[in-house]
């Protein structure tokens, strides 16, 4: 009896490596916690990107639940992603754009204003425009602060301000339905 | 023609080469202290687009964005342990090689020596066993040739 237990011992262990193993085949390596859950949205001061003239800063989340969009022109994936949050914008979502240009390089500054409002105009004429506005991260500072490692990524934050949701990646029905609606539907029905 | 077209390529080449100097040398401090500890702080922060790249060799966008930023930071007199705590407060432990200490990754350093504890115990065990195993056979061989010769 006790050879028996001492034999289901490297058993045991084989299959507890089996188990993790097998998890680790599903688990999506991208995923990391972010660590500003439950944080209010950092400080910013940064300008419409249509009209540079107007800036916004941090408290033009307070009072909605608004779902922040990272997205460029260049990125394949945020045109992919644009058709579904119109959808979502059709059915009352409030999404603002957080809008970066990967070639605008803070030292040098390549590209004018003007060729990036064109940009982005042409792409939303040509997929639909979900934004209620897009704020332009000139340098890429707020995403920064608020951890972005590219785009797409959507950020869901509350009537305070504060972030309850990182997403990386795009959003589709699938991650809207497990992912979002139900923290969504939670904060609107407060 | 063969000719021209190496000879552009070599052109082409040298000032890509010339290229990647140039970036090397955007970021130069006037002590030389920070300068190695911008070194070694690329090397230790982890590219968060990218799986298993630290920042330095990475040439994704945000790891540009992050050594610019360190550069920043140690610009404005910010010491070794304030760049990583600015690092993690926006992309968690993960952006660092070195994980913290906490109940869930204390297992890494705990599981090998258990496991180095428990193969000694394992192996100690069963020389024990089987030293009076032997030790019992060889006796009852003896006994037999013993009493044979008598």
């Amino acid at each position: 009896m006790k050879k028996i237990a001492l034999y289901l011992i490297p058993l045991g262990l084989f299959l507890g490596l089996i188990i993790f193993l097998y998890q680790g085949l599903f688990s999506n390596p991208r995923e990391h916690q972010s660590s500003l859950l439950e944080q209010p949205m950092p400080e910013f001061v940064l300008p419409d990107l249509m009209n540079i003239e107007q800036t916004y800063n941090e408290d033009v989340f307070l009072g909605k639940v608004t779902l922040l969009n990272v997205w460029g022109v260049w990125c394949i994936t945020c045109a992919i992603e644009l058709p579904y949050l119109k959808q979502l914008q059709g059915e009352g979502k409030h999404i603002v754009g957080l809008y970066f240009d990967q070639d605008m390089d803070p030292d040098f500054g390549i590209k004018t204003v003007a060729r990036v409002q064109q940009e982005v105009t042409d792409k939303l004429s040509q997929l639909g425009n979900p934004y209620a506005f897009n704020i332009f991260d000139v340098k890429r500072d707020l995403s920064m602060d608020l951890g972005v490692t590219g785009a797409p990524e959507t950020y869901l934050i509350d009537q305070q301000g504060k972030i309850r949701l990182h997403h990386i990646g795009d959003i589709n029905p699938r991650v809207w339905k497990n992912k979002f609606a139900p923290v969504y539907d939670l904060l609107v029905a407060q | 023609m063969n000719r021209l077209v190496t000879t552009l390529m070599i052109l082409i080449l040298g000032s890509v080469i010339n290229l990647a100097l140039a970036t090397e040398d955007k970021f130069h401090f006037d002590e030389p202290k920070k300068d190695a500890l911008f070194l070694e702080l690329t090397k230790e922060l982890r590219c968060p687009k990218c799986q298993n790249q630290n920042i330095a060799d990475s040439d994704a966008m945000i790891a540009v964005d992050l050594k610019r930023k360190v550069y920043d930071l140690l610009q404005k007199d910010y010491d070794k342990e304030q760049v990583i705590e600015y690092m993690k407060q926006r992309y968690g432990d993960f952006v660092y090689y070195q994980p913290p200490v906490n109940p869930m990754t204390i297992w890494l350093w705990l599981l090998p020596v258990l496991f180095v504890f428990a193969a000694l115990v394992g192996i100690v065990i069963t020389r024990k066993r089987q030293g009076v195993e032997m030790d019992s056979e060889q006796l009852a061989k003896a006994q037999e040739i013993l009493e044979r010769d008598e």
